[in-house]
């Protein structure tokens, strides 16, 4: 007995068993008026030039700190990347070594989620904009430099052979032989993460690093839904106006148009890639103007209270196994609910066409919209705890892997679905054999990807209450207990490394079974 | 339903469709009694996926009615469904699920019928296990393959599967868009022998070719040209002359 690929797709929504019998007790009499005015809301957003302006101001500020975290991380990335490349180190020197060793190194920074970077450096430097900056450049730049890197070492190496044999010194020959074959890849996985960037952004000023997040946040503690909703549907005009460029980009330099009579030099367009690229610089200097972005500034460290011999005692006191249990269920919740539920929704709007632009509206608001947020929404009505927050961290992550899959379905032939629907089959059956089946094993590799990113971001749901590992991080930071803070990362990152060689086993599995 | 023994399985009268520039289909008749085997003669262009693809259900003509067992086109989405169970298309890219096993692509067919939890269940489970083994023994398949993943057929199972699966709907209506254009001649050759052998009453063939040398076990032959019925009479009738002018005077396919 082995479930076909379309089915095992959907198992993971199963969690909604256990949630539909576990979620009603924990619903207090509470805030459903609160949440009632909060939807409405979202049709009557504030008008008053006031508040506009001051929400735009705030989305420039995130917007800014998003496109400086990026470029960052492409430096960053671009650097670490070849300096982590077996292929280059044994090109000029022979040996592959120290490209394991700083592939190993690089895993650390990679496993420490930019919310845990940003609050660590704004104890350190005090509240600046280049902490949200550096927050996002850190992480991002390892992350950049693992994919960079195994793109790298996955390219055929005979046209570097080649060059090499024929006299060609190590460095020219790397840039020539392996550049312009590398450029797609870096280009499409860089999109990508321009768009993490900004909902990162986000995510940062919630926590107080500045920018429409810090509004966000307030105008809901204050219960200005109205105001709320102005800043949300500018941010999602910014994130959907950012998607659709970073798509049309991805079009045109990556696939040839299919109508173009006369095709375009390949030259020609990887001139205008790097001149895009070029324009970068300027406008990162411009923007780090913009935002009062003082490099010297990073340098002048506050002293740090108590850092001085840990208490190991009380560090060893820490309910481990309840915490780490914790961040684990809330990971297992959070990511079934994501990976679950996409394509259970889409079979069910299926035989509706307006229904999937709904469906693509509601992603994309979870998409943007963080999810510490929507745990202080969700507050209102449900107890604090781990069902909670993986609800909004499930929240967020549908966003991401519904877009994902609705995009890939479009994609999808359609002929066995329509083959199907023409046999009498109903529209989601149709939808299920004929067109989820060819997607399913790439889209479980993905969301294996996906549980290893929610594990790392299962902190920012933390002030959701005794989450585990995320709450209590959070807790040690608010009291200064250095040690304890310092274990906990150290935990989190070791769970963190763990989870990803697990998904990347699974992904694997995944891709190899079709 | 008053389908009474000599209701035509498929009826179309006045069919235009109109496509870019020119019509693509223009004011066709034609009609399947039950039992009948009818072939789609004409040139590339001449207007046959289109007439099939009207036939199916698939496009819905601009001008005419179409008629399913007596039926127009129900209006309710669970009528329309009950009545396409009824019309069995053989795609000639087979349009197989390619991740799933033979049978729960045999089974596929049956999923008109089905509700969703035998649907999911036919995912988990092998499910009608003799009914799909019939049905792969009725197109000399050998039933150990139910198991296979279509994946790891060769081609000429694979073209047996889909017919298979055709068979395992249970159609009234059979239609086939060239089904044996990428074949060799023999095996070409065998197949339609199996199609021809299962279009029995009640049922009906119509089925486009591109090779005349096949007619012989049609009853009834149909030429369309420029979206026009140029001829429509028994296979015994269609003549050199006739072909000539279908094919616009270069012989469809040289024999082989």
């Amino acid at each position: 007995m082995k479930p076909a690929a379309p089915l095992l797709m959907l198992l993971p929504a199963l969690v909604l068993v256990p949630l539909a019998v576990l979620l009603p007790p924990l619903v207090h009499g509470g805030g459903w008026e609160l949440i009632g005015s909060f939807a409405l809301a979202a049709v009557t957003p504030s008008l008053d030039p006031v508040v506009l302006a001051s929400l735009l101001k705030g989305l420039g500020v995130t917007a800014g700190m998003a496109l400086l975290g990026w470029a960052g991380s492409l430096v960053l990335g671009l650097l670490l990347g070849a300096c982590s490349s077996r292929t280059v180190w044994r090109t000029l020197t022979g040996s592959a070594l120290p490209a394991e060793l700083i592939r190993r190194l690089l895993a650390l920074p990679r496993a420490i989620h930019e919310l845990i970077w940003g609050l660590l450096l704004l104890q350190l430097v005090g509240l600046q904009p280049a902490v949200a900056v550096l927050a996002i450049a850190l992480p991002f730049g390892a992350l950049v430099a693992r994919v960079l890197s195994d793109l790298l070492d996955a390219l055929p190496t005979t046209g570097l052979e080649a060059l090499r044999a024929a006299g060609a010194p190590a460095p020219a020959a790397l840039l020539t032989a392996l550049g312009p074959a590398l450029l797609p890849g870096v280009l499409s996985y860089g999109g990508y993460r321009l768009e993490c960037a900004l909902r990162s952004a986000t995510l940062l000023g919630v926590f107080g690093l500045g920018g429409l997040g810090t509004d966000l946040k307030l105008t809901l503690q204050s219960l200005e839904f109205r105001e709320l909703w102005s800043g949300l549907w500018l941010l999602l005009a910014v994130m959907l106006a950012l998607e659709g460029g970073i798509s049309l980009l991805r079009r045109r330099w990556l696939v040839p148009g299919r109508f173009v009579l006369a095709r375009r030099g390949v030259g020609e367009r990887s001139r205008e890639m790097l001149l895009a690229l070029a324009a970068l610089l300027p406008l990162s200097v411009l923007v780090g103007r913009g935002l009062g972005v003082d490099p010297a500034a990073l340098f002048q460290w506050q002293p740090l209270p108590g850092l001085g011999g840990g208490d190991w005692a009380t560090i060893a006191a820490l309910p481990w196994p309840r915490l780490v249990g914790g961040t684990l269920l809330l990971t297992a919740l959070a990511a079934s609910l994501a990976v679950g539920l996409a394509p259970l929704l889409l079979l069910v709007v299926a035989p509706v066409g307006w229904a999937r632009q709904g469906l693509r509206l509601l992603w994309a608001l979870g998409r943007l919209w963080p999810p510490p947020l929507t745990a202080l929404l969700l507050l209102f009505v449900l107890e604090p705890g781990v069902i909670t927050a993986s609800l909004a961290l499930g929240f967020h992550n549908l966003g991401v892997l519904g877009r994902l899959l609705l995009e890939s379905a479009d994609a999808a032939d359609p002929a066995a679905e329509e083959a199907l629907a023409c046999g009498g089959s109903g529209p989601r059956l149709a939808l299920l054999y004929g067109r989820f089946s060819a997607l399913a094993r790439p889209y479980l590799a993905y969301g294996a990807y996906r549980a290893d990113v929610i594990l790392r971001e299962s902190v920012v749901v933390g002030l959701a209450g005794a989450t585990g590992l995320g709450s209590q991080l959070l807790e040690s930071l608010s009291s200064f207990a250095w040690d304890q803070l310092l274990a906990l990362v150290a935990v989190y990152a070791l769970l963190t490394l763990v989870g990803e060689d697990l998904s990347d086993r699974a992904r694997h599995r995944w891709l190899r079974a079709t | 339903m008053a389908a009474g023994p000599a209701t035509a399985v498929l009826a179309l009268r006045g069919v235009c469709v109109s496509g870019r520039g020119r019509p693509r289909l223009e004011d066709v008749d034609l009609s399947l009694a039950p039992g009948e085997r009818v072939a789609l003669l004409g040139a590339s262009g001449a207007g046959k996926s289109t007439l099939l693809a009207v036939a199916n259900g698939l496009l819905a003509p601009a001008a005419g009615t179409v008629l399913w067992e007596g039926q127009a086109p129900a209006r309710s989405r669970r009528g329309r469904r009950r009545q396409q169970a009824r019309i069995g298309t053989l795609w000639q890219d087979l349009r197989l699920i390619e991740v799933l096993t033979v049978q729960q692509n045999l089974n596929a067919a049956r999923l008109a019928r089905w509700g969703w939890p035998r649907a999911l269940l036919n995912l988990l489970l092998p499910l009608d296990t003799d009914a799909c083994a019939a049905a792969l023994r009725a197109m000399d398949l050998d039933p150990a393959l139910l198991e296979q993943p279509v994946t790891a057929l060769s081609g000429g199972q694979r073209q047996r599967v889909a017919m298979a699966r055709l068979l395992r709907q249970e159609p009234t209506l059979l239609l086939a868009d060239e089904p044996l254009a990428s074949l060799d001649p023999r095996l070409a050759g065998e197949l339609l022998a199996l199609l021809l052998a299962h279009a029995v009453a009640p049922r009906a063939l119509l089925l486009s070719l591109h090779r005349p040398d096949l007619l012989d076990g049609f009853d009834r032959a149909v030429g369309l040209k420029h979206g026009q019925v140029l001829f429509d009479g028994p296979v015994a009738q269609v003549s050199e002359a006739l072909l000539a002018d279908l094919y616009g005077g270069t012989p469809p396919v040289e024999k082989p």
